[in-house]
């Protein structure tokens, strides 16, 4: 998992959202997440502890999704059908939708963490650069602009205890003390995105695209099989899914 | 794209990757809303996630920055770690070409308040285009859907249009932005 091309995965799993987006079968969609699951745990060498606890947020998100569309679904055609939902009465319909909706959410949150858990940032934007064509001026302008993110907390200690030592009033309303922050931080950051790509221009780099890497990406077979397998894995969830009702 | 500079760029990175944060931290709060008021809460708020589009063409304001920079806050959002995978990043490129539409429209010309507020309107709409698709709001009542295009679209008119000018502005006040259109005209005005 972890060899596999970054652009590519990146492609598969994209794709793989988009056409569930347009699947609706609860079924199909539970099969996919176990595969999904299985392929991330398996062959990327994921600890399940790990995985679970990335998970988490997601699973909150989904069954927000779920409560809030049972609350405010469309008048079912059939409001007569009901289903017990848990404590509730509820028509057959509205149940439908608003678990195929959740378990939808929770499909796109196993293929990110496929795609998060299993893949080197770095490796990523390069992969971009030297797969999609993406312009290498854009692309380490993007690392260089990446690796100001550790930078951030620091300058935001420096700015607090700055304040501090002047005697500023931490501002007592919640608006004005994130201004109080958003805008040096943001100043502080453009200062530094200016200082780095002049010396970015000072040591030669023009961002053209006849560049030699240190680290090259390739695609071989292994790649175009890994995305053949994800994909057609659906239709194979489809299938089963349709073989049961 | 051929005329940015280097720093140009850089300094869009560095907005994407602030905002990319504010964009993940938005998330919970987004889970709360949902929670308590329904996916109506998700609109009332969503201004939020467009709102580096803005403040980048603001201070930029070249030609294809609004969906640029809100590319690379999603691009980062997915380097960050958690988010929501890939398919933010997709996301991202249609909210982009939203705002992208208002700018090329006035042909990068003009910068006016409205044109801010236009920008955060038009990525409220193709991303409400692409969430219906997405997020599968079929599942929901009409009328109700209606009435979260019209939420989204007056979060984005608002919180990204009004609230993206302002900080764009206090910033041109720090004078960081000297070099960059937006501190030119802003010195301009306080020397004239």
């Amino acid at each position: 998992m972890h060899h596999i091309n970054p652009s590519i995965k990146a492609g598969t799993v994209t794709i793989a959202a988009i056409v569930i987006a347009f699947l609706f079968d609860p079924l199909a969609l539970l099969l996919y997440i176990g595969w999904t699951i299985a392929v991330t745990l398996l062959f990327g060498k994921v600890q399940i502890k790990k995985y679970l606890l990335y998970l988490l947020p997601f699973t909150l998100f989904a069954v927000g999704m779920l409560v809030s569309t049972l609350l405010f679904a469309k008048t079912p055609e059939n409001p007569s059908i009901t289903q017990q939902f848990l404590l509730w009465e509820l028509p057959r319909e509205t149940v439908q939708d608003a678990l195929a909706l959740a378990i939808r959410v929770f499909s796109y949150s196993t293929l990110s963490l496929l795609f998060v858990l299993t893949t080197d940032k770095v490796a990523f934007i390069l992969s971009l650069i030297q797969q999609c064509r993406v312009s290498p001026k854009l692309a380490y302008g993007i690392l260089a602009g990446y690796r100001f993110l550790p930078l951030l907390k620091d300058e935001l200690t420096t700015i607090r205890s700055a304040h501090l030592i002047r005697g500023a009033k931490t501002k007592t309303s919640r608006f004005s003390r994130y201004k109080q922050y958003t805008i040096p931080l943001l100043a502080s950051a453009i200062r530094k995105a200016e200082r780095t790509a002049i010396a970015m221009e000072s040591k030669g780099f023009t961002g053209e695209r006849d560049r030699t890497f240190y680290r090259t990406y390739n695609t071989s077979w292994t790649d175009w099989i890994f995305a053949a397998v994800m994909l057609g894995a659906i239709a194979l969830c489809i299938i089963v899914s349709k073989s049961f009702q | 794209m051929k005329n940015w500079r280097m720093k140009d760029i850089v300094v869009m990175a560095a907005l994407a990757v602030v905002f990319g944060i504010v964009y993940l931290l938005f998330l919970p709060v987004n889970v709360v809303m949902m929670g308590l008021i329904g996916p109506i809460g998700t609109d009332i708020i969503f201004g939020v996630w467009f709102l580096v589009s803005i403040v980048a063409a603001y201070i930029i304001q070249k030609p294809g920055v609004a969906l640029v920079s809100e590319t690379i806050a999603g691009v980062v959002e997915v380097l960050i770690g958690s988010s929501v995978g890939p398919i933010v990043i997709l996301s991202a490129v249609v909210q982009g070409l939203g705002a992208e539409a208002a700018f090329a429209l006035t042909r990068y010309r003009s910068y006016h308040v409205l044109v801010l507020m236009g920008a955060g309107i038009g990525a409220a709409i193709t991303s409400f285009i692409w969430g219906y698709f997405r997020g599968g709001f079929v599942a929901l009542d009409p009328s109700y859907v209606v009435l979260m295009l019209v939420v989204r679209i007056i979060s984005g008119a608002v919180i990204s249009g009004l609230i993206g000018k302002a900080i764009s502005e206090a910033l041109a006040k720090t004078g960081t932005l000297t070099s960059f259109p937006l501190g030119k005209t802003y010195r301009q005005r306080k020397a004239g």
